[in-house]
């Protein structure tokens, strides 16, 4: 079967730029578009991160502020653009941490992963080309020299331990001149020039109505690859790799329970914790095994099994929780990373809002992905994607649901025909989301 | 410390069917046993591993306790399957109608002491507040033959499906003990479910020939006895590990 390709909605990701002179008000014309725009996960990259570690001679000029930080080689364009063609391919980006004490990057990082929005702010956010050809909109804030000069001053005292003369002087021999040279051109590549920051609420209206425009027709196109998917998969048989439970008697009983409307909350529970108990010991038949020979207390030597590498879980939140007690029995110690992916009720798309992975995960033998329900697929898509866009390979990912529609499972398994699918019962397409409900009892 | 009485261990690549026999690692798996009423667990890898976890003489206490009730709850599952059901269609949260079943008969658990009682709890992890009976047989020094003990077992007995608990299945004689017992008290031999973690070729064959209407479930058949009738290779004494040990 030939591979089906999946983008998820995250992938070209909108990005703006913000340039304009320090002190200029880029920052706060940036937080207030986020805060305006309203959404999760939108994202401020500063340029600031992305400032070159210093040498030792620079690091003494730097401290009797005669550095010159407001030039455009003090900035590490390469790998802000390599960071950027990653977001905007919808992998992580791990941002490095700019330490103004020591001027030096530090050992941690920050990563960003698939934001909707990501607005780049810095004094020259439209100045290297590379950069520009990644915006999707480039504003340039404006405020008059003064105004700048008394911001800066303010901040630097207030916030950097700086003193005044030497604000003035790092004016006068760098921030100026750097301006007009390379600051302010950027005005004339900008889409909007928004004098007066924040109080010009007409330029932050159109701005953030230009956005939503954008991610309106792009939740449309993800819509509609989904539709896509779905039609294509709607009467393919079930692959080898969809691995059912098989209905005993007991799995029927339990599911009679489980599904009837009138069984009381705590047997609900106990139920379903016996089945998800199931589910898991399911799914840990699919992980990989190495021999070993052991030794028993009398002596005597047998030919075994054990476990070849870790094996770890995904929850996504919050359906996935309700097979936790099923995990613990089966695995105690898992390391379990969550996600949190809900449907947008009014597009009915999936949103993912929270991500927590170990951070070790790419080494793991397997990884369980767990979520009580899966009906269009979109959510499972969504998180398969997030681990293989972390470095797990997909043949690695185990998906355990209780219940399955044979359209959902199929999109999956095109998009990611190596994933293997451990579900209780294929049940009729567009279900409702009913189990974490009852489980959770709200 | 080999034994003179075994058969060869059958080994066999183990893992998913969708993967390729060149990618699965090979292992001892339970010996085949044809007897209708002699249910032998799935040999899965994840089965063979567990097992292979309280073979270990290094495995410590905690663990062989986790991996041991991992067995039983499988064993446990795969028993009340053999329990009755009747139909029973009903209509789900979502307004579609499921042909589902209601589970039939009441049940008990008789456990075999000492190591019998170790089963108890991945019994009530699947049955929660069922009756527990408890049977004592020891081996009569004079006679070296099993002896009847102790026993308190519920009342309506009777009237119950009984899952008899014993993790290690060597001869055999304790177990034939207990059914006898069982059987005195009014319980029909095909209302006997015996849960077993590992039994022996000979003791299964003769049990299974004796009581053709009760059923085994067990998670693994191993080769055969010692001279001191253990289970070989088995995983030692399971009272003492799981208690004392």
């Amino acid at each position: 079967m030939e591979k089906a390709h999946y983008s998820p909605p995250w992938a070209n990701t909108s990005i703006i730029g913000v340039a304009g002179s320090s002190g200029s008000g880029k920052t706060s014309l940036a937080v207030e578009i986020v805060s305006s725009l309203n959404l999760p996960w939108v994202v401020i990259l500063s340029m600031d991160s992305f400032y070159k570690a210093l040498t030792p001679e620079q690091y003494i000029l730097a401290h009797k502020n005669e550095y010159d930080f407001d030039s455009p080689s003090s900035i590490d364009f390469d790998v802000l653009v390599d960071r950027l063609k990653d977001l905007k391919a919808g992998r992580r980006a791990d941002i490095p941490i700019y330490s103004f004490e020591s001027h030096q990057r530090q050992k941690e990082t920050t990563s960003i992963y698939s934001p909707h929005v990501l607005i780049l702010e810095g004094i020259f956010a439209l100045y290297d080309q590379r950069v520009l050809d990644l915006l999707d909109m480039k504003i340039f804030a404006e405020a008059d020299a003064d105004v700048c000069l008394a911001r800066r001053i303010t901040r630097d005292v207030r916030e950097r331990g700086r003193d005044i003369e030497g604000c003035i002087r790092q004016w006068i021999s760098f921030v100026k001149p750097n301006f007009e040279q390379y600051v302010e051109p950027q005005r004339k590549i900008a889409d909007i020039i928004v004098p007066r920051g924040i109080e010009n609420r007409v330029a932050i209206t159109m701005v953030v109505e230009h956005v939503r425009r954008r991610l309106k027709e792009k939740s449309r196109k993800h819509q509609e690859e989904l539709q896509r998917l779905g039609k294509q998969a709607e009467d393919e048989p079930l692959s080898d790799n969809v691995l059912l439970l098989k209905q005993t008697r007991q799995i029927v009983g339990m599911n009679t329970i489980i599904q009837n409307p009138m069984t009381k909350e705590v047997d609900f529970i106990f139920y379903f914790d016996r089945l998800s108990s199931l589910l898991v010991e399911r799914a840990m038949e699919n992980i990989h095994f190495n021999g070993k020979k052991v030794e028993t207390p009398q002596g005597n030597k047998y030919k075994g099994l054990t476990m070849a590498g870790e094996v770890s879980a995904v929850v996504i939140l919050r359906g996935g929780s309700c097979l936790e007690t099923g995990l613990r029995r089966v695995i105690p110690e898992c390391k379990s990373g969550r996600l949190l992916i809900q449907t947008n009720y009014r597009t009915g798309e999936p949103e993912l809002h929270y991500l927590h992975l170990p951070s070790d995960i790419s080494t793991h033998d397997s990884v369980l992905l767990l979520d009580a329900q899966m009906s269009s697929g979109g959510a499972a898509l969504m998180a398969v994607r997030v681990l293989v866009d972390h470095g797990v390979p997909e043949e690695k990912v185990v998906f355990v649901t209780y219940f399955a529609g044979r359209m959902g499972v199929n999109r999956l398994l095109n998009v990611f025909p190596n994933v293997k699918v451990v579900v209780c019962r294929i049940v009729e397409d567009f279900q409702e989301r009913w189990i974490e409900k009852r489980y959770f009892g709200c | 410390m080999s034994s003179p009485e075994t058969t060869t261990a059958p080994a066999h690549c183990v893992g998913p069917d969708y993967r390729p026999n060149a990618q699965k690692p090979t292992a001892t798996v339970s010996t085949e046993i044809s007897y209708e009423n002699v249910h032998i667990l799935p040999q899965t890898s994840q089965l063979i591993a567990l097992l292979t976890m309280i073979r270990d003489k290094d495995t410590a206490r905690a663990d062989f306790i986790f991996y041991s009730n991992r067995i039983i709850r499988l064993l446990v599952e795969e028993g009340l399957n053999h329990l009755p059901v009747i139909e029973h269609t009903i209509t789900t949260p979502v307004g579609h109608s499921y042909a589902g079943v209601k589970f039939q008969g009441k049940i008990c658990g008789v456990s075999i002491m000492r190591a019998g009682e170790a089963m108890e709890q991945g019994l009530r992890d699947c049955c929660r507040s069922v009756r527990i009976g408890k049977i004592l047989i020891q081996r009569d020094e004079d006679t070296s033959k099993p002896k009847l003990f102790y026993d308190k077992l519920p009342e309506d007995i009777s009237d119950r499906w009984v899952l008899l608990l014993d993790p290690m299945f060597a001869t055999g004689g304790s177990a034939t003990m207990a059914v006898d017992v069982l059987k005195s008290r009014g319980v029909p031999e095909n209302r006997i479910l015996f849960l077993n973690l590992i039994a022996s070729p000979e003791g299964v064959t003769s049990f299974a020939k004796r009581f053709p209407k009760l059923r085994v479930v067990t998670a693994f058949v191993d080769q055969g006895l010692d001279e001191k009738n253990y289970i070989v290779p088995g995983l030692g004494d399971f009272g003492d590990r799981f208690y004392t040990l």
